[in-house]
């Protein structure tokens, strides 16, 4: 890419980069104690409330006949979707061996390791009595009755656990050079955790060829098995026969919705560390640029899949489905539809569709509203279908309770604990990438220079 | 650059004249089967037409991606843009399906809108001037599309850079109009053909089906333009490894769609949407669907694994070649099962009908036919512009990378 070598020769040298990089690692301030505590007791909160809900039971939420998918399974789509940002951001980045992927890229696989475990908890949460969500997995059963094959509540259990395995493998593969700098730059306790997870790092030549296709060959194979991941969880919906649920496009659509909302949810996150803690020699106005362009392609796309949807439900008149169909076009739901709309296509394309406003706040005012978009339009996949299934006997509403709204926070709350967290023991942005970077070495890795083997010395 | 080397072989000529000669026997035979058998031909053209339709649409669409996105393939773009300056030809042939519309279409008749609940919710859409007033809309747009892009594109052999930002903007617009068009005509063309079937994904089985076209007719054409200077100089193994990659995706893509299409009307199983795959999976049509299967994702999926095989044109072609052959099975799957073996549109028939496999004689003329013009349309576009697009600033980048590593 053309714009590779303009970004990464306006970086700082690499004294500095250690310097600025690793410095959150190693100094803490009180407002990193406060930001803890805070995020931490909202988490808190949440958790008080999950138990408040299992020990009185599920009648303490909105979750009622008919409508049996609230908030939870709303959240659960919804953290799903935002983990696409990781991997497949980062992966199609790094297959094209776009050079300005590099300070992206762990930020982004981050993202995708926290909002999968966010996410995989909400069926559990979702369940009456958490205790039994072993059902879901494959145990001996002589019987057969349970794990039920054909549904996809199963096939979720083996998707997210895959993603999970493989997102996590290919968060932290790149880890471990930056590990070892870690571990040479610390003493004492800190000094023997990162000993163990630099995993004997040296920087030989034969380990930075051995990383190298490793990493090759993860972003090969996560890219299908992300897919399919978001795949399976529209399966959770397009396999029942509920009005405008079972609707084939259900696949491609929130995969795109997933990519789209993760895009948002990175560009909040990038935005965020680059004032806290001063990246913004790293964090370059381009590289927001970038990530709006591709966010605006996807609100295009997204803008596609409502309106085909749309179109091919009114065209097919099937009567359950119109009824389901008015009721977010011009009924109940109307309001919080075109909200949607607004928010995930009209904010985008007027924002970034502009070259002028498509600066940093620009795109976080466009990701800000894509977050809530997709939200919303989870939502509103989930409850005007169940409240409307065939025969008005089955028609009702739902109303969130406030166990399911502090959860609910509380999960947006672990997301940036987490997050903080993570910022606090790895250098959010991948330092020995950054450094090649410098190298005019197209591949994804640079050739084992003197530099390199030497890397416990001078990384 | 000394552009007077870029222009085509001699040998192109050569193969116009051959497809000329192979499309005009073509139509002659269709002629034929259009005073023996008219309900065989306009069945068989629309099923021939939507390939060549394809190749162009997609043809049309990977240049606007192309210059959206760079990459070293663009040293194909003016394969990809002389396939879309056929268009206007392929509004041309579109004239049959309109004769034949009455056919073809439940929806043309009056009674049996009459007599159906949902034929009659869509008249308002679905009638014959609207449906002639869209194709109209269709044709315009995707004619100026690919008028406006070749245009410029031969500005820039001029050395005039000032549109290269404007090729950019008209491609990011463009390829919102071509998914728009080419869903509202898939369900035009194709899906009303049943007049109850629906299925979301189907827009997208045209948009991955017209892609994997264009990338598989790109392959063969530029292999045919290897052999000869100027491109035997200029055509590395990884600009084919490029192609053979994105056309890998793409055959992923068209098994991941049709899969997810398959697997959730089956299990779904209601009445609007599952006759059409049980017409497709009984009375000798099941073994059809197992060779697209077959043959159309496994088989070119395995061989496209291997690196060696993307990098070698004289070996991709052949996969190419195949699956050019496979995408008009495909198409061939798509319509035909909604047709009794005399031809009728099953769905217009009194009572209740099962369409039996087969196949007609037409179904090999009318590829022939339109296949042969169209192609000899293609080489003489083909040959009308310089072989590269020499002014194309990233060219020059496409050309100097080693790249294809992965």
């Amino acid at each position: 890419m053309a714009t590779a070598s303009n970004v990464t020769h306006s970086h700082p040298s690499p004294e500095r980069m250690s310097a600025d990089l690793l410095r959150p690692l190693l100094q803490t301030s009180w407002r990193f104690y406060l930001l803890v505590a805070l995020l931490g007791s909202i988490v808190a909160a949440g958790a008080v409330a999950w138990v408040t809900q299992m020990f009185f039971g599920f009648g303490i939420s909105g979750i009622r006949w008919p409508i049996y998918w609230g908030f939870y399974v709303t959240n659960f789509v919804f953290w799903i979707g935002i983990s696409h940002a990781g991997t497949l951001i980062s992966a199609i980045l790094r297959l094209v061996n776009a050079g300005w992927r590099r300070p992206v890229t762990r930020c982004a696989e981050v993202i995708t390791a926290f909002a999968l475990m966010i996410g995989a908890m909400f069926p559990i949460i979702h369940l009456g009595r958490p205790w039994l969500a072993f059902w879901l997995f494959p145990y001996s059963s002589e019987r057969l009755i349970w794990p039920n094959f054909r549904s996809p509540l199963v096939w979720d259990f083996f998707a997210i656990n895959t993603y999970l395995t493989g997102s996590m493998l290919f968060l932290l593969l790149p880890m471990i050079p930056d590990f070892a700098v870690v571990r040479d730059k610390t003493t004492g306790l800190r000094h023997r955790i990162y000993r163990t997870l630099a995993l004997g790092w040296r920087g030989t030549p034969k380990q930075w060829h051995r990383l190298e296709s490793a990493m090759s060959i993860m972003a090969v194979a996560i890219i299908p098995v992300a897919v399919s991941v978001h795949t399976i969880v529209s399966f959770d919906f397009s396999m029942a026969p509920v009005p405008m649920w079972q609707s084939t496009i259900f696949g491609p659509y929130f995969v795109a919705g997933a990519i789209f909302s993760g895009i948002a949810g990175l560009i909040i996150a990038m935005a965020v560390l680059r004032k806290v803690l001063r990246l913004q020699e790293y964090l370059l106005p381009l590289h927001f640029e970038n990530l709006g362009k591709l966010l605006l392609v996807m609100a295009l796309l997204w803008g596609y899949f409502v309106f085909n949807e749309r179109l091919v439900t009114y065209y097919g008149n099937e009567p359950s489905e119109m009824t389901v169909f008015w009721q977010t076009q011009r009924d109940n739901y109307a309001p919080l539809y075109w909200t949607m709309v607004i928010c995930n296509f009209v904010l985008p394309l007027i924002i970034l569709g502009i070259r002028k406003f498509r600066t940093i706040t620009g795109c976080v005012i466009a990701s800000i509203g894509v977050v809530i978009g997709m939200w919303l339009e989870r939502y509103l996949i989930i409850v005007p279908s169940l409240g409307h299934k065939y025969l008005p006997y089955s028609f009702g509403s739902y109303r969130p309770q406030p166990a399911e709204i502090t959860i609910t926070v509380a999960t947006f709350a672990a997301m940036c604990l987490l997050y903080v967290l993570f910022a606090k023991v790895v250098p959010i942005i991948s330092i020995w990438e950054m450094k090649a970077g410098d190298h005019p070495s197209p591949s994804l890795i640079p050739p084992a220079t003197e530099h390199h083997k030497l890397g416990e010395l001078h990384l | 650059m000394d552009t007077t080397v870029l222009t085509a072989p001699q040998d192109l000529a050569a193969h116009r004249s051959k497809a000329l000669v192979v499309g005009l026997v073509g139509l002659a035979a269709c002629g034929l089967g259009f005073v023996l058998n008219r309900d065989q031909f306009f069945r068989s053209w629309l099923i021939a037409y939507l390939l060549f339709l394809g190749i162009a649409l997609g043809s049309m669409a990977l240049v606007m991606i192309q210059h959206l996105t760079g990459g070293t393939w663009g040293v194909f773009r003016r394969v990809l843009e002389a396939s879309s300056r056929t268009l206007p030809l392929l509004a041309l042939l579109f004239l049959p399906v309109v004769l034949g519309m009455s056919t073809l279409y439940p929806w043309t008749h009056d009674d049996l809108v009459r007599a159906d609940e949902v034929l009659r919710h869509r008249q308002p859409y679905q009638n014959t001037g609207f449906f002639l007033a869209r194709a109209l809309v269709y044709f315009a747009s995707w004619i100026a599309l690919a008028w406006t892009l070749t245009r410029w594109s031969r500005r820039q052999d001029e050395g005039d850079m000032s549109g290269n930002m404007l090729l950019q903007r008209v491609s990011g617009a463009g390829l919102v109009i071509y998914a728009l068009t080419i869903t509202l005509a898939g369900v035009d063309w194709v899906m009303s053909i049943n007049p109850h079937w629906y299925s979301t994904l189907f827009g997208f089985l045209m948009i991955g089906g017209q892609g994997l076209s264009a990338l598989a007719f790109t392959i063969v054409i530029a292999t045919l333009l290897v052999k000869d200077e100027p491109m035997s100089g200029l055509l590395k193994p990884h600009h084919f490894h490029d192609l053979g990659k994105l056309m890998f995706a793409f055959v992923m893509l068209w098994a991941y769609f049709n899969f997810s299409q398959f697997l959730l009307t089956y299990a779904a199983n209601l009445l609007e949407e599952i006759p059409y795959f049980i017409a497709r999976i009984n009375h000798g049509w099941q073994y059809l669907a197992l060779f697209l299967i077959v043959f159309h994702f496994a088989v070119p999926w395995l061989l496209l694994l291997s690196r060696d095989r993307k990098r070698n044109p004289a070996r991709l072609v052949w996969v190419a070649a195949w699956i050019l052959f496979m995408r008009y099975t495909d198409l061939f799957m798509l319509v035909t099962p909604e047709f009794a073996s005399t031809g009728q549109n099953l769905h217009m028939l009194a009572g209740e009908h099962e369409s039996l496999f087969f196949v007609h004689w037409l179904d090999l003329a009318a590829p022939l036919g339109i296949g042969g013009v169209w192609l000899w349309m293609f080489f003489t576009q083909l040959a009308q512009r310089p072989l590269l697009a020499f002014g194309d600033p990233y060219l020059r980048e496409s050309m100097e990378t080693a790249g294809g590593g992965h």
